[in-house]
């Protein structure tokens, strides 16, 4: 009797580590790009209380030919019960981590002070990393398994840096291919401008020296 | 028998929370369109999932028609991978052709008085689109093997990351290097340009004031 239900008991502890494991997994998110007109919010759903939420953004400024520098959006995080977690005002990127302390869904909004539409380029992560005292009536819980969930987050959180170090050269890029077109675009416009300056000059100067430059002398 | 049930609620709780883990939130307002887009590297597998949350708090009651949206997926060419025409929910997977970003536009159908349409979104590209869980039961590997080959799994692609970004960077390189001895080069013409004008003036005047006899 005790055997057969100690060998009951184990494979159902497999399965339990096992949908433990994989669920923990699967949590992750990947960079995502969204238009802000004026407001966007997308919220996600924390489900441990104590669990870390990370995650950056960065503002893609396409048109920066002829406007000037984009001041920035405000970026705000609100807990489900309502409070702010985070309120940033005027950035064009910004990397943020907190412990929630309560379960639920967190609201993260961005908003667009300019008319003109930007492009933002985020990446939100929720990871939890089980602890010996969630599981302790288990004795079969194996402590590597914490272990690897520590490494899992902590691959998260690289991954999470490459993300917006890859969101920041996208952006670094557009400003680089902007200040190559305005070289080009304003010497020339030089060019232009200092050809039609000097004929005009020619032109004023061959009119004060008309025909009439005999009779009265300037 | 009852092993088999006992083995039956874990696998149904792990199907429950992995429909339950991580997918974002947000709101459409009807007639609206909203666009999420996501940059996908040549070959990578990606799979997606998207769903209306029924505002009606009774789950028996169907979704009503105003809440039915549109979804499509677009490539950074312009094919369309998926097409859910006034559906409730739906699902896209595929391999990315090529490098780029991919596209998926929700519009909602326009409705007096307007309201809000909360979609579900789910999107994973690379390695978490492969379903593990499969992978495990079927070669029967120890799941703490299957962790570990994921964690690898991420190393390897953080590692390949760390590479493009070497590349782009490299690229970035080269187009300031360029602009920078672009600006020497338009400097040194504005200089001649300067000069030429200041002698086509200079000739054209003389010329002119040679002929009127002034000089």
């Amino acid at each position: 009797m005790d055997g057969k239900s100690c060998r009951r008991l184990q494979s159902a502890n497999l399965c339990l580590t096992f949908s433990f494991l994989l669920h923990f997994a699967t949590q992750s998110a990947s960079a995502l790009s969204i238009t802000v007109n004026k407001e966007e919010c997308v919220s996600e759903t924390v489900l441990f209380p104590g669990d870390t939420v990370s995650g950056n953004f960065v503002v893609i400024d396409h048109d920066i030919f002829w406007t000037p520098q984009h001041t920035g959006i405000r970026f705000t995080i609100t807990s489900p019960v309502g409070n702010q977690v985070l309120d940033v005002k005027g950035t064009s990127g910004h990397k943020f981590e907190f412990k929630a302390p309560r379960s639920g869904a967190y609201k993260f909004c961005f908003y667009n002070p300019v008319a003109a539409p930007e492009i933002v380029s985020f990446y939100i992560h929720t990871g939890h990393i089980p602890h010996q005292h969630d599981k302790a009536t288990d004795e079969h819980f194996n402590p590597v398994n914490v272990r690897i969930a520590e490494l899992r987050e902590a691959l998260h959180s690289v991954t999470a840096e490459q993300k917006y170090l890859k969101a920041r050269e996208v952006r670094h890029r557009f400003t680089n291919e902007s200040t190559r077109n305005r070289v080009i675009f304003y010497t020339l416009m030089e060019y232009v401008l200092l050809a039609i300056a000097s004929g005009l000059q020619v032109v004023y100067i061959r009119r004060l020296f008309g025909k009439s430059i005999a009779y009265n002398r300037i | 028998m009852p092993r088999l049930i006992l083995l039956l609620i874990p696998t149904i709780t792990l199907s429950l929370l992995l429909l339950l883990s991580e997918s974002m939130r947000f709101d459409l307002r009807s007639g609206s369109t909203k666009c999420i887009t996501e940059d996908l590297k040549r070959e990578s597998m990606t799979v997606g999932r998207y769903s209306v949350i029924n505002p009606i708090t009774d789950q028996d009651q169907p979704l009503p028609q105003s809440h039915h949206i549109t979804a499509r997926v677009t490539s950074p060419r312009g094919n369309s991978y998926h097409y859910g025409d006034t559906v409730d929910s739906g699902s896209f997977a595929f391999t990315a052709p090529e490098t780029g970003d991919y596209m998926v536009c929700f519009w909602a159908p326009s409705h007096d008085p307007p309201l809000i349409v909360t979609i579900e979104f789910e999107w994973n590209a690379g390695i978490d689109a492969r379903n593990w869980s499969n992978v495990a039961r079927k070669g029967h590997i120890d799941l703490m093997e299957i962790e570990l080959k994921r964690l690898y799994e991420t190393v390897r692609y953080i590692h390949e990351e760390m590479f493009y970004l070497r590349e782009r960077e490299e690229e970035m390189q080269q187009l300031n290097r360029a602009t920078n001895s672009k600006m020497a080069t338009f400097s040194f013409l504005s200089i001649m340009v300067c000069l030429g004008v200041v002698a086509l003036q200079m000739w054209h005047l003389k010329a002119f004031f040679e002929r009127k006899k002034l000089l």
